[in-house]
């Protein structure tokens, strides 16, 4: 067997880590959290020169090792810990060459952990451009360690830097600075306290004390030698700070030179234009149209393509398997609610994709400066627009995302807000819905279609700050977070970086719900599949003596028979119970099962239609063609119409249909209140929008 | 005969699975997960 090193992939955030730690995995990698935190872990396996294999560890992005929230920590904590099993062998830091003096800062600090740590400059093909010349062999020598200077854009110096983690063992590890610098005197006494430990180790774990760290100092006695106040050891982090970039000064003095003449003001000059107070916000406002529509217009054919497949596999099982109620169970309950399901794979990656091409562009920190100015006004702090823009893909990160705002009750808003923003759990409910229920015209080129799906994504953003603006008045915050963002360089984003998000995100998306859907789809199935009583026992011979005058196809006939068996089947007990209640909002009995299920996760809701409207249905015919055959018993008219679809998707808007967000909720604020107030709020929420919106418009 | 019970035997051990997967994801497995410290302690994350 090869012998495998650990390497750790480290540096500022927006260097283009991720872009490295891609070159050098590939698509070998996998995303998990490190133990005991929300922190994403992302580990891969680069094969490196003569059989050597490296496990390669991309850490979060850190500005310094003085960690200020959960993520840095994630950094210093493994840094400081040589028993860790992914401690590395070999530190590899990943810079940016437009702000190198900046990225130097950590790498000098890690350097000083005399762990063999490799200086990686990236977007070098930036350098002509920025008039940027390096001196490698000499700033190789000031910093007494091995440079790779690369491209990840153009692919260049990749298998170099493979080379220099080859090599490792060469590299010194000779610290940049002398620790005792800092405070000879207080050093001298920790050194004496601690003869056999590393003094900047030592350190370090007293430093973070006076930070966020929660490092365990149960082998170090360090209470016992904590001989200064929090603000003299945040003063002796200054002077640390103070004396490190005196020495990057001095290296950059002699290793760089800018020609300032050559750097062009592009990015100040789209700057203005896409942080404008006015413009900014409509090109902001034009391009989510964009994407919407973009959406609705390429997705169509594989969507279509996809539902007429489950449609057919369907079919075709019922061809080849023998005749019974394991073959239906798979023919009408599995690939249907499975179908109901992927088939809005094509809208999930198109969202990704433009999200992700937004994201690696550098615009999305210039959407978050945008939505600073606005949530300032609702109350909140600008550390509250990343929680709200993630929440778009799913609130479970969202919320925990929030870890990052200091102050209680902010954080607490923001918590209880977040669950409001559209998450992609919504968007297959709302595309069915809309699909069924808003005509298909156009409006100066943009279909009604994805305006409604726009609409949606803008009310979900607008309650969740309106919300916030009403606790604010409630919780009375005092003390607000202040938000420092770092606006990073436009970049035309990485192929490989989008397509590897887009994979990511749409696998969880299936993965995730994929199961639950599946074991719904099979309990459902058999429910509806089994009754007790004369109702369903004698289905066929009742039916046939109620419709005995009128003149029906056996076709029809047999359709009303699965029809009456599926109302007074186990499932149809159960829904009819619970009918009253959402009557009133245009719903029948079974979109209220639907709805109980998606309590579970809101896709549910179309894979438990999809279920319930093929058992014992017509097995060639789409999930949508199917919604779209439905008859409200009651009035008469399709059950999916723009009274109840409207209904339905403001429903779906406002209430609190995901369990897991509730247990989230409940860990992050140690607390059942918390969710339960969310959960009751905003069902009663939903329940009365969605009755008055249907009262009104039926 | 034979086809209706080994169909039948495999809609109940679906359905089992099916019963005993979603009890664990949303029973059995948030209390596994259950936070061990209180807030305000060194590692609570606030």
């Amino acid at each position: 067997m090869s012998k495998q090193i650990n390497v750790a992939l480290i540096g500022n955030p927006n260097t283009g880590k991720t872009s490295v730690f891609n070159a050098l995995t590939g698509l070998k990698q996998k995303v998990s959290n490190y133990p005991g935190t929300t922190v994403d872990k992302k580990e891969g396996v680069c094969k490196l020169p003569r059989g050597l294999k490296a496990h390669i560890i991309d850490l979060p992005g850190t500005y310094s090792l003085n960690a200020s929230s959960l993520d840095e920590n994630v950094v210093v904590e493994l840094l400081l810990n040589k028993t860790d099993k992914n401690y590395p062998d070999v530190a590899v830091i990943v810079t940016d060459v437009e702000n190198l003096k900046r990225n130097l800062l950590l790498f000098t600090q890690i350097k000083d952990l005399r762990i063999p740590t490799v200086l990686v400059i990236n977007m070098a093909d930036l350098m002509k451009r920025r008039g940027i010349s390096l001196n490698i062999p000499l700033l190789e020598e000031k910093l007494n360690t091995r440079i790779a200077l690369i491209s990840t854009r153009q692919n260049l110096g990749i298998d170099s830097l493979k080379e220099i983690i080859n090599n490792y063992k060469s590299i010194s590890t000779d610290p940049c600075l002398d620790t005792s610098r800092i405070d000879p005197e207080y050093f001298d006494n920790l050194k004496q306290a601690f003869p056999n430990q590393d003094l900047y180790k030592l350190w370090l774990v007293i430093s973070q004390d006076a930070n966020f760290g929660r490092m365990s100092r149960k082998t170090l006695d360090i209470e016992k030698f904590k001989t200064k106040s929090i603000s003299e050891l945040k003063r002796l982090q200054q002077k640390e700070t103070i004396k490190r970039y005196q020495f990057i000064n001095s290296v950059l003095k002699v290793g760089q030179t800018i020609d300032t003449t050559k750097a062009t003001g592009l990015r100040a000059r789209l700057d203005r234009i896409l942080t404008h107070k006015v413009w900014g916000y409509v090109i902001f406002f034009v391009i989510l149209l964009t994407i919407f529509q973009a959406i609705y217009d390429w997705a169509t054919v594989p969507m279509d393509f996809i539902d007429g497949a489950f449609a057919s596999l369907s079919h075709w099982l019922k061809t080849v398997l023998p005749a019974g109620i394991a073959t239906n169970l798979l023919a009408e309950g599995i690939v249907p609610g499975l179908g109901g399901i992927l088939i809005f794979i094509p809208q999930i990656a198109f969202l990704f994709l433009f999200i992700s091409v937004l994201e690696e562009s550098g615009y999305m920190s210039r959407v978050v400066f945008l939505m600073d100015r606005v949530m300032r006004r609702f109350g909140l702090s600008g550390k509250s627009v990343v929680p709200l823009i993630s929440g778009t893909a799913c609130a479970i990160p969202a919320v925990m995302a929030t870890r990052n705002i200091e102050n209680w009750k902010e954080r607490l808003i923001t918590i209880l807000v977040v669950p409001f923003t559209t998450c992609s759990a919504r968007l297959p409910v709302y595309l069915i819905i809309i699909a069924l229920v808003i005509p298909e015209g156009r409006f100066l080129g943009l279909s009604y279609q994805a305006l409604s799906l726009m609409f949606l994504y803008i009310l979900g953003f607008g309650s969740a700050v309106f919300s916030a603006f009403l606790l604010d008045k409630v919780l009375k915050i005092q003390r607000k977070s202040y938000f420092v963002i770092e606006m990073p360089n436009y970049k035309i984003p990485l192929f490989r970086n989008v397509l590897i998000t887009v994979v990511e995100k749409t696998k969880a998306f299936v993965f995730g719900a994929g199961k639950i859907i599946l074991a719904i789809s099979i309990i459902l199935f058999v429910l509806a599949s089994t009754g007790i009583g004369r109702q369903f026992n004698n289905a066929d011979y009742i039916v046939r003596m109620e419709v005995a005058g009128e003149n029906l196809s056996e076709e029809e006939i047999e359709t009303r028979i699965a029809s009456h068996k599926l109302e007074h089947s186990l499932i149809g007990v159960a829904g009819k119970a619970i009918e009253p209640v959402i009557q009133p909002l245009g719903y029948d009995w079974k979109i209220g099962i639907a709805i109980i299920c998606s309590f579970a996760a809101r896709e549910v809701f179309v894979g438990t239609l999809a279920t319930i409207y093929s058992v014992g249905q017509d097995d060639e015919d789409t999930i949508k063609n199917r919604m779209k055959k439905e008859i409200n018993p009651v009035s008469g008219v399709p059950l999916f119409n723009f009274a109840s679809g409207i209904s339905l998707l403001l429903f779906y808007a406002f209430a609190m249909q995901c369990m897991s967000t509730l247990a989230i909720v409940k860990k992050e604020t140690n607390s059942w209140l918390w969710p339960m107030a969310q959960l009751v709020f905003m069902t009663a929420l939903a329940y009365l929008v969605a009755l008055i919106v249907y009262q009104f418009l039926k | 005969m034979i086809n209706e019970i080994i169909q039948t035997i495999l809609v109940i051990s679906a359905m089992l699975v099916a019963t005993v997967f979603l009890i664990y994801k949303f029973v059995v497995s948030p209390k596994r997960k259950k936070a061990t410290k209180e807030c305000g302690h060194d590692d609570c994350g606030c």
